[in-house]
């Protein structure tokens, strides 16, 4: 082989591998596709993806949405811890991951300061919402709106009145004393040997649980400043994890429940007749999972409760789903335009299915706004609708100074330490003296 | 002859020709060098530069990013020597969650050794069905540990449990909660079914190595008069030892990051939380990426060390 040939083929093997490499390297760089921040202003001719922890709407109404924008919406549908480690990750990372996705009531404080998302008072016209939405509130931190609430989750309090009548309670308990009584009585009757779900696993259906208990014995958890209201024997948040405890004690909840979640509870629980009440449930519940057959031997029988309090009942706390557009969207104006029309009254109406099944959308409790819950009530289509319609104008956030930056943290000693009080390993005292002082240490800055 | 290479590999003859051949001479070496020229190189600089991409450059920037203040929630990213290391130092809860993953590894590496061990053993001979047994014994490896927790939180349920009704049945007294009052029943139990995951990996390294041993040295073993256990003791588990040193390592591997299997089981609980929990925890709860570089770099550090004391401790050179 002559010299010029064989360099020639040397030539040629490089420039195949140095291909192949730039190959690779392409593929590699592929995924992100993303401008930092800045995005689009298209509105039309777009594909905006929409990442929220549930199933799409009706493919329908998302169709219909398309032909009067030109916008498609590529839905993903990805679990709400998951979710939360995406959108973390994304931003912090500075990459493009979804258009539009959740806003949660407990992460706006954090939100709100990261600046990882949009204000949304840019793009919608949040002064004439705030009348129609209550929940609003929970979505604003240092007066902007970081999210629009799409549904309004609020805790209840839901009871068996079949087992509550057959234990004698013939009257629905107003305050917390009537409300324990009656839970002892329905135990004493024999029909379910522990009347009462508290999620004790260690997570966060656990705080917002406790939350709601320190509410109905008349007090907040955290002051605007962000330090601990719960560390005095006689504060509503001591009496509400002794009374958590007492009833795991006393024998008033399951002894499994040290590893059962919130949602466990309402399924295997609630919903299968072995408990009698949740004290901190979740509105919507009734209607839905406890009146399906298919998820419920317990159909017809549960009830909501109007929260018990210390001298009658109570208002409730909220913990509303919000959606937002991450600064790294592509095309925040098209993202805006989908949350505009997500949110409106019309779609909240056909979201809850007071125009058919066809037009529902399964992940929908309860709508965000006032107007909407009450053509649902109107048209009869939401079960105990004016007591929810009440519940729901009273609803006040759990931290009425906005949650604080450092919630995911102070959340996570809630849960671990009174998880470890229930389980004996810990007294109630050692676990609010822990919280309290994780409260005290963040909100101080440490 | 062949000789053995790394952990467990027992390495083909050099240059293919078993039992020796002409060895080239070095005129020959330089020759066939010279020849294949930069093509060697530029044929695995995709591997090169994929596994630089993956691998060397996070770990490179995790090192570095270990001793910056990397939070979100405290801006700007800055130079803070050792801080972050101190800071996981003294907090309770790391420390709780490394004498958690301390007990965690211990259980589980003894355990998925020992029934790995056994388990290849039983397997090592052909019998009728062996191939059937060997796939259903890789099932566990083959689901997601997420799945597996939920899987046996059913069992352990207490108020209505598998094992429950069991102790019940059996007059010890059902209905007990197994999960979460006894720190080292916790981890136990959701150890137990990381050990129901990763054992049948170790099944398969295991008995791959001992598929290498000459049934030869059994029967000679035997002809001297050498009992089974006996055969064992002296032939099985010393010629074992590459494969049984992988197995270790995988385990101590898999045993160090858990993770699914007390996150479904217990939550977040601190009877069962482990380091790689706090890892997320800081990083992506906190947003204190800083500590969760140095959090990850920690368990890179014991992970490695653990690793060389396994192989140093139990791996042995193996000429068959």
């Amino acid at each position: 082989m002559t010299r010029s040939a064989r360099g020639a083929r040397t030539t040629l093997r490089l420039a195949a591998g140095l291909g192949s490499a730039v190959l690779l390297l392409a593929g590699c760089g592929g995924g992100g596709g993303g401008q930092a921040g800045g995005g689009s202003t298209q509105t039309s001719g777009v594909t905006i993806t929409v990442a929220l922890a549930a199933d799409p709407p009706p493919k329908a109404a998302l169709d219909d949405f398309t032909k009067q924008t030109g916008i498609t919406v590529n839905w993903v549908n990805i679990d709400w811890d998951s979710l939360q480690t995406k959108i973390s990750a994304a931003a912090t990372a500075k990459t493009y991951f979804a258009d539009a996705t959740d806003v949660d009531w407990s992460r706006v404080g954090q939100l709100g300061k990261l600046g990882w998302f949009y204000p949304m008072d840019d793009y919608v016209d949040v002064a004439s919402l705030k009348a129609d939405m209550p929940q609003l509130a929970s979505f604003t931190s240092d007066g902007k709106v970081v999210g629009i609430p799409y549904d309004a989750s609020f805790m209840v309090t839901t009871y068996n009145k079949k087992l509550f009548d057959a234990a004698g309670v013939t009257s629905e308990p107003t305050t917390m004393d009537e409300y324990t009584s009656a839970l002892q009585k329905v135990k004493a009757k024999g029909d379910v040997e522990h009347p009462l779900d508290i999620p004790f696993a260690a997570s966060e259906g656990l705080s917002t649980y406790w939350y709601e208990t320190t509410n109905a014995f008349g007090g907040t958890v955290l002051d605007d400043a962000g330090k601990p209201q719960f560390t005095d024997p006689g504060s509503a948040g001591y009496k509400a994890a002794q009374w958590m405890v007492d009833a795991m004690k006393n024998g008033l909840v399951p002894p499994g429940n040290i590893n059962v979640t919130d949602s466990q509870g309402q399924q295997t629980l609630m919903a299968k007749g072995e408990v009698a009440s949740i004290f901190s449930d979740y509105s919507g519940t009734v209607g839905t999972l406890y009146d399906l057959p298919d998820q419920s031997s317990v159909k017809g029988q549960v009830r909501y409760l109007k929260t018990p309090g210390v001298t009658g009942t109570t208002t409730n706390l909220s913990n509303p789903d919000g959606v937002g557009i991450p600064k790294e969207a592509k095309y925040p104006q098209a993202a805006a335009k989908f949350i505009d029309w997500f949110t409106s009254q019309e779609k909240q109406v056909d979201f809850a299915g007071v125009n058919g099944p066809d037009k529902a959308f399964t992940a929908f409790p309860i709508p965000s706004r006032l107007s909407a819950v009450e053509k649902m009530t109107a048209s009869g289509n939401l079960v105990y609708g004016e007591q929810l319609e009440q519940m729901l104008s009273g609803s006040k956030p759990v931290f009425p100074g906005g949650a604080p930056t450092w919630y995911p943290q102070f959340s996570n000693a809630v849960y671990t330490n009174l998880h470890a009080a229930a389980t004996g390993s810990m007294s109630v005292d050692d676990a609010i003296k822990a919280m309290g002082d994780t409260a005290t240490k963040l909100s101080s800055g440490q | 002859m062949s000789s053995t290479g790394s952990a467990g590999v027992v390495e083909a003859p050099r240059g293919g020709h078993a039992g020796g051949g002409s060895t080239p001479s070095p005129a020959r070496r330089r020759r066939h060098t010279t020849s294949a020229g930069p093509l060697p190189y530029v044929l695995v600089a995709p591997v090169i530069i994929f596994i630089a991409g993956l691998a060397f450059v996070p770990a490179v920037f995790t090192i570095v990013q270990s001793f910056f203040t990397v939070n979100a929630l405290d801006p700007p990213t800055r130079f803070s020597g050792l801080s972050n290391f101190r800071n996981l130092l003294e907090s309770d809860a790391i420390r709780s969650s490394a004498a958690n993953t301390a007990l965690y590894v211990v259980v589980g590496v003894t355990l998925s050794t020992v029934l790995g061990v056994a388990m290849a053993i039983l397997l090592q001979r052909p019998f009728r069905g062996r191939s059937l047994v060997i796939a259903v014994l890789i099932l566990p490896w083959a689901l997601p540990g997420v799945v597996e927790g939920i899987l046996w939180s059913g069992i352990f349920d207490p108020n209505a449990g598998l094992v429950t009704s069991v102790l019940g049945d059996l007059g010890l007294g059902g209905g007990q909660v197994l999960l979460g009052p006894n720190r080292v029943l916790t981890i136990v139990l959701i150890e137990l079914v990381q050990v129901w995951q990763i054992t049948p990996l170790s099944v398969l390294l295991v008995l791959a190595a001992l598929q290498l041993i000459p049934d030869e040295l059994y029967e000679a073993a035997q002809i001297d008069g050498c009992s089974r256990w006996g055969a064992i003791r002296q032939i099985t588990l010393p010629l074992a030892r590459p494969g049984i040193a992988v197995c270790m390592v995988q385990a101590l591997v898999a045993t160090l990051n858990v993770f699914d299997q007390p996150y479904v089981l217990n939550g977040a609980a601190a009877t069962g939380a482990t380091v790689t929990m706090q890892t997320y925890f800081v990083s992506f709860q906190n947003l204190d990426f800083g500590q969760g570089y140095a959090l990850s770099l920690l368990i890179t550090v014991v992970t490695l060390v653990g690793s060389l004391l396994i192989v140093k401790a139990v791996y042995r050179k193996v000429e068959l």
